[in-house]
């Protein structure tokens, strides 16, 4: 009996450590794959089951072998959920803070050649024609520095336009993320539900589950539990988005309260998704608040200089001692633009304050010092100052969000880092417990070539 | 704290990503002389360089008005100046006319030459600088001055009491123009009457009046040099202001945008130790492994 139990405790060693080799293998040779969770395969004594009358004292059971208990990644679900919340909060950060820094690009400022300088030389321009009010040239190069100061307007609106449909394309493009993660994650669920059944754990699959996980809660504000079967619920807001083998469909339909923009539903039942975190927060958030706030400054400042020029233009007498002409047409950023008829005929441009009175400039004059007087933001500020003020404060919105997505980022890189730290596989470590595995294995050889002999040694060499 | 193979890979690639962005900032900064290339690298900072900006094109336009303004007033000096000279020769012309002695063929020849520098002053009064007459107020595009007649018999005023202004500051304005009436008054009414008076050898009380009319005029256009000497006066005061202040902001705009070149390069050297130190670290340790010291 004792001898026969040595060879097999020795058998089992061997597919012992050849399991043991087996992991340390497969760690290695996933030492790169994003995602993956190192395993590990816990050995312990083999406890016999059943009884039989065994010696007592020194010849007491030596122990029956080893038995490999358990095969299991490590993982700390803990350090997942703290990367997931810091994973949505570093996507919505920089969702937001790109879009922002790209809308501060389009303003271009401070420069020697955007809207400001553009204004600028309007206003000198003015000057000009006050300086010399019969001067065709002074004329024209009002009439210029008008234009180039309209088209600024338009330029940068338009591109601001783009960037708002830019962003909704991106955010219909989440629709597609959401659903072909929760789709996957439900066939998983059932996949890890029925290999898990037999007790042992379905790593691969649950790594792969994880990272699905990971990707959803970079778009949105999802939360996640799972169930006894094993298979994992996923909420989106207060709105379930995956339980079990099945998963809701995320639609796109256009947004009522929003022209010319989309927004996400839950197809079945036409709920609005819940836009409160991650990179649809940071894509809203940019599409419905920061950019039209910065167009609406933009329409303001535009309507602003249309009034105010207009309303003393209007008064003014050209060289023609035509009246009542506007200079500007058009009530915002968009449609601002010089009066065609200004164009047409430069001597429309009132520079008189009476007819029959080319060389009066007064109203030129006036006109020109339009720009030192507080007609925006409630008679607080000139044009200059109100359009300096939006740039800085979008400077400091950029500036915040960036810092924000700094701070989101290095909290993510943190937990990431904790996470790789538990579950990353470190090849010497491999190394190390491939090297034990090898002796292990080399010994138990050895066992069986020692029992081998003592069996010979019985068998062979004792005369019966 | 246990460290994954993939763990150290990203620290690495991490600090890497840090020092090489911190490196390239300062690089741009000395790339392009700007401490603020957006808004958001210093909003406050960006909003006073923008504000500098507004302010120094507008010193700029104020000078160039300044300018003009000056030059205006340069010209009508000059006109004021051969004005005095005229009437100061009509003058001479008057008293002399006015005395007994002369016969009525020399008042004649005297008459010639008051017509000659009436017409003269005619001239000056329809002085032309840059396309605008400048004597005729706001009716700029035409003579100030019709003369009508050979002799002349009438001079009428075609122009108007507008006054021209430039803005030379926020908050000042300065007129660039004298109207013709105000400078000249009644002078070719007056020429006239005196040249008529000599053709008809008028009594020596007539042509008494020849001096007082020329006294008059002279008083007249001096004041009027006195108020264009004193707008140019107080145009170089505002011009040497708008330089200073032209200056003033300049170093504020530089102080706010530009970069301090000998900053930057200290800043730019430690982050290229900081590189090569983190890429020789990362050079050195990536290359450990255990499998080096196993047979």
């Amino acid at each position: 009996m004792g001898m026969s139990i040595g060879l097999n405790t020795a058998v089992l060693a061997l597919r012992a450590h050849q399991l043991a080799v087996d992991v340390a293998s497969n760690n290695i040779a996933n030492a790169q794959s994003p995602g993956y969770s190192r395993q590990r395969v816990l050995l312990r004594p083999l406890v016999l089951g059943g009884s039989y009358s065994a010696p007592t004292g020194l010849l007491a059971n030596p122990g029956a072998g080893v038995d490999a208990s358990d095969l299991h990644r490590v993982r700390d679900t803990f350090l997942d959920f703290q990367a997931r919340t810091a994973l949505g909060s570093d996507a919505q950060w920089q969702a937001s803070a790109t879009a922002l820094q790209r809308a501060e690009l389009s303003v271009g400022e401070p420069s020697d050649s955007g809207l400001a300088a553009s204004m600028t030389q309007f206003w000198s321009a003015w000057h000009d024609v006050a300086n010399t009010p019969t001067s065709p040239a002074a004329r024209s190069t009002l009439l210029n520095a008008g234009s180039a100061l309209t088209g600024k307007f338009k330029a940068i609106r338009s591109d601001l336009v783009a960037q708002r449909r830019d962003l909704d394309v991106q955010v219909t493009d989440i629709a597609r993320q959401v659903n072909d993660a929760s789709t996957e994650i439900a066939t998983l669920n059932v996949k890890i539900a029925q290999f898990e059944a037999g007790g042992a754990q379905a790593s691969d699959l649950r790594d792969r589950r994880d990272v699905l996980l990971d990707n959803l809660s970079l778009l949105g504000n999802i939360s996640y539990s799972e169930q006894a079967d094993h298979t994992v619920t996923v909420q989106w807001g207060s709105h379930t988005l995956v339980q079990a083998n099945t998963s809701e469909n995320v639609g796109v339909q256009p947004d009522p309260g929003n022209p010319g923009m989309n927004r996400l539903i839950f197809t079945s039942d036409n709920a609005v998704l819940d836009t409160s975190a991650g990179k649809l927060a940071g894509l809203t958030q940019a599409r419905d608040s920061a950019l039209p706030t910065l167009i609406g400054k933009l329409d303001t400042l535009a309507a602003g200089l249309v009034t105010n020029l207009n309303a003393l233009h209007s008064t003014g007498f050209g060289l023609d001692n035509s009246t009542g002409n506007n200079f500007l047409t058009g009530t915002d950023a968009a449609t601002i633009a010089i009066d065609p008829a200004l164009l047409a005929a430069p001597e429309k441009i009132a520079a008189a304050n009476a007819a029959n009175a080319p060389g009066d400039s007064s109203k030129a004059l006036a006109l020109a010092n339009l720009q030192l007087q507080q007609l925006m933001a409630g008679s607080s500020q000139t044009f200059d100052e109100y359009f300096a003020n939006t740039v800085t404060v979008l400077g400091a919105d950029v500036a915040q969000a960036m810092n924000n997505a700094d701070g989101a980022s290095l909290v993510m890189q943190h937990v990431e880092m904790q996470r790789q730290s538990v579950s990353g596989v470190n090849i010497d470590e491999e190394v190390t417990n491939l090297n034990l595995a090898q002796h292990a294995y080399n010994a138990s050889a050895r066992v069986i070539t020692v029992i081998d002999s003592m069996l010979d040694t019985l068998i062979n060499r004792t005369a019966v | 704290m246990r460290v994954s193979d993939v763990g150290r890979r990203d620290n690495a690639l991490r600090q890497l990503e840090g020092v090489s962005q911190r490196l390239s900032k300062v690089q741009n900064q000395l790339a392009s002389g700007k401490r603020i290339e957006r808004a958001s690298d210093d909003p406050s900072g960006a909003s006073a360089a923008l504000g500098y900006r507004v302010s120094l094109a507008f010193e700029t336009q104020m000078r160039r008005n300044i300018e003009n303004a000056t030059s205006t007033l340069d010209v009508t000096d000059a006109a004021l100046g051969s004005a005095t000279e005229a009437i100061q020769r009509l003058r001479e012309l008057a008293v002399s006319a006015a005395s007994d002695t002369l016969s009525g063929d020399e008042r004649t020849a005297i008459s010639f030459e008051v017509d000659q520098l009436t017409q003269q002053l005619v001239q000056v009064a329809n002085t032309n600088f840059g396309g605008e007459y400048i004597f005729a107020g706001h009716q700029s595009r035409n003579p100030a001055y019709t003369i009508a007649g050979e002799p002349a018999t009438a001079v009428t005023y075609d122009g108007d009491l507008g006054v021209r202004a430039r803005q030379v500051s926020t908050t000042d304005s300065v007129d660039v123009n004298i109207p013709g009436s105000v400078a000249f008054g009644s002078v070719f009414s007056d020429l006239i009457t005196f040249r008529q008076s000599l053709e008809a050898n008028a009594s020596t009380g007539q042509l008494q009046q020849g001096i007082s009319a020329m006294d008059t005029a002279l008083d007249r256009i001096l004041a009027a040099r006195a108020t264009v000497g004193s707008r140019t006066a107080r145009l170089e005061a505002t011009k040497y202001q708008s330089e200073s202040t032209d200056l003033t902001l300049q170093n504020l705009q530089s102080n706010v945008e530009h970069v301090d070149i000998a900053e930057a390069i200290v800043e730019l050297n430690s982050q290229q130790n900081a590189l090569q130190a983190t890429l020789g670290a990362i050079g050195r340790s990536s290359s450990m492994t255990l499998l080096d010291f196993l047979r």
